[in-house]
């Protein structure tokens, strides 16, 4: 193991001493590939710029995140768990879920300012369909009998939505989180780079302005670190419910 | 005294313009104590009347009683159901599983888990306690079921086909052991299958049901001493009485 986590290592520093070397050489633009020191000089000159605009970003993925969830999963179970409501809706939200989002942006934007509140408006707006749809399929999925056997022993309709239906749902709202919480990133930060005051988007897009091709790449950086971390965390959570999927196919 | 009674029921469903005619005048009663079962040939109406016995689901005409009270919402202190799908919940453990009717009315921990276990024990589970459902066998998670629907101590079970998912070693021997239950506990049963032979088995009286619109064709007292073994099954007595049930089906099935 330690031998292949050496060999691994030393590749890769390979790769960045060859790739230093051929934007050194001149055989293309620093402007279109910045070279591995450039990357290091722009953390070292602008390093807390970039750490203001990071924290601004996972704030504000962090709180289009929670509400994103939120919103989605309590709509989902809403509109799933009424037959009719579910069939009038679905059709409806699939086809907005099929719109481009982004083209609402300018909209919401003159409603709500170029500031982060927009941003996590417009983050919310991009998870919240996958979510909602996700949930509701895993809603109407659930057994008919497990919901006769709840009202058999008396649950209300909040019991039965909360300590059955939701829980047998859960695997198919987790790959709803999944896909909706990759939108809620991606909504953020381009909408920052869309228009903003600051922010990663906002950074990045301000230098590739500026032809600072070492900055872009190091604000480039910084956001697969955010989607790493939220990727992260949402395979463990996937892992977790996993470990009830493996039982429900038993149960069948 | 009866548990239950059934008089005048009827219940009709509306598919497009047609309606449709589950059931038709449906009276009968079940007293105390008793183990009763519904045949009737599949899509008869069976499952509709469970559901509206259980309070479910509303009659368009007549009523259901149990112990003189109209039924008209689950009634989850009285009547206990079984499922022919065992719905039990796959991130509880069978022990938990049987609790899981306590637990939502708050009995405290230590009285429901004391409950829970001497039901496990009846129904011969007593050492799957900690397993989960996809540990166990159908059969196993069909006992679970059976004694979560006497976790609350009801009067009366109600049991919509529930070994028909089962193979045909497992399930005489689930009618067998759930006469054992059935005469530990005194509970009063009411039970739906379409297998004749399970019905003539376990009941004191089948009542055999036409095909749609679902009635009571005719009511047979099955009087073979109890406790049961399963020759009986292969007696002359017991053929003679499967096949008037067949006829009485088959008649009016065409």
């Amino acid at each position: 193991m330690k031998a292949r986590h050496i060999r691994i290592m030393l590749i890769a520093a390979a790769l960045l001493v060859l790739w230093e070397l051929i934007v050194r050489s001149g055989l293309v633009s620093p402007i279109i590939v910045a070279a591995p020191s450039d990357v290091l000089l722009a953390a070292k000159k602008d390093g807390a710029v970039f750490l203001r605009a990071l924290l601004i970003t996972v704030t504000e993925i962090g709180v289009a995140i929670v509400i994103a969830w939120t919103l989605g999963i309590v709509f989902g179970l809403i509109v799933g768990s009424s037959y009719l409501v579910a069939a009038a809706t679905a059709p409806v939200l699939s086809s907005i879920f099929a719109i481009p989002l982004i083209i609402l942006y300018p909209l919401l934007m003159a409603w709500l300012g170029v500031g982060p509140l927009s941003k996590v408006v417009f983050g919310v707006l991009a998870g919240f369909f996958p979510i909602a749809l996700n949930t509701i399929d895993g809603v109407r999925a659930v057994d008919r009998g497990y919901v006769n056997f709840a009202r058999s022993i008396g649950a209300t309709r909040l019991e039965t939505n909360a300590l059955i239906v939701f829980p047998l749902a859960l695997p198919a709202i987790v790959s709803g989180l999944r896909v909706g919480t990759g939108l809620v990133v991606i909504g953020v930060i381009v909408t920052e780079m869309l228009a903003s005051l600051g922010g990663l988007g906002y950074v990045i897009s301000y230098h590739r302005s500026l032809f600072d091709t070492g900055h872009v790449y190091f604000g480039m950086a910084l956001a697969l670190l955010i989607a790493l971390g939220v990727n992260i965390a949402l395979t463990r959570l996937d892992r977790r419910i996993g470990h009830w999927r493996l039982q429900q196919q038993g149960e069948s | 005294m009866p548990v239950i009674e059934v008089t005048g029921l009827a219940k009709d469903f509306r598919s497009g313009r047609a309606a449709v005619h589950a059931l038709r005048d449906v009276t009968f009663a079940v007293d105390e104590g008793r183990f009763v079962t519904l045949v009737g040939p599949s899509g008869c109406g069976k499952s509709t009347l469970l559901a509206i016995m259980a309070g479910l689901i509303a009659p368009t005409r007549g009523e259901a009683r149990i112990e003189g009270a109209p039924i008209t919402a689950p009634m989850p202190a009285k009547i206990g159901m079984v499922f022919q799908d065992p719905t039990l919940l796959p991130w509880k453990s069978a022990l938990a599983n049987v609790e899981f009717p306590l637990a939502l009315r708050h009995v405290d921990p230590a009285t429901r888990r004391k409950r829970c276990m001497e039901l496990l024990d009846l129904v011969g589970l007593s050492e799957f306690a900690d397993h989960y459902p996809h540990e166990l066998s159908g059969g196993m998670r069909q006992r679970v079921a059976i004694a979560r629907g006497l976790a609350q101590d009801p009067r009366l079970i109600l049991m919509d086909e529930p070994f028909a998912a089962l193979d045909e070693q497992m399930r005489t021997r689930m009618g067998h052991d759930l006469l054992d239950i059935w005469e530990k506990t005194g509970k009063t049963i009411f039970f739906i299958t379409h297998s004749l032979t399970e019905a003539i088995y376990l009941s004191d009286t089948v009542l055999v049901m036409s095909a749609r619109p679902g009635r009571i064709i005719a009511t047979l007292a099955i009087d073979f001493p109890r406790p049961r073994e399963l020759d009986i099954i292969g007696s002359e007595n017991f053929g003679r009485i499967r096949n008037r049930i067949w006829h009485l089906i088959s008649e009016r099935g065409e």
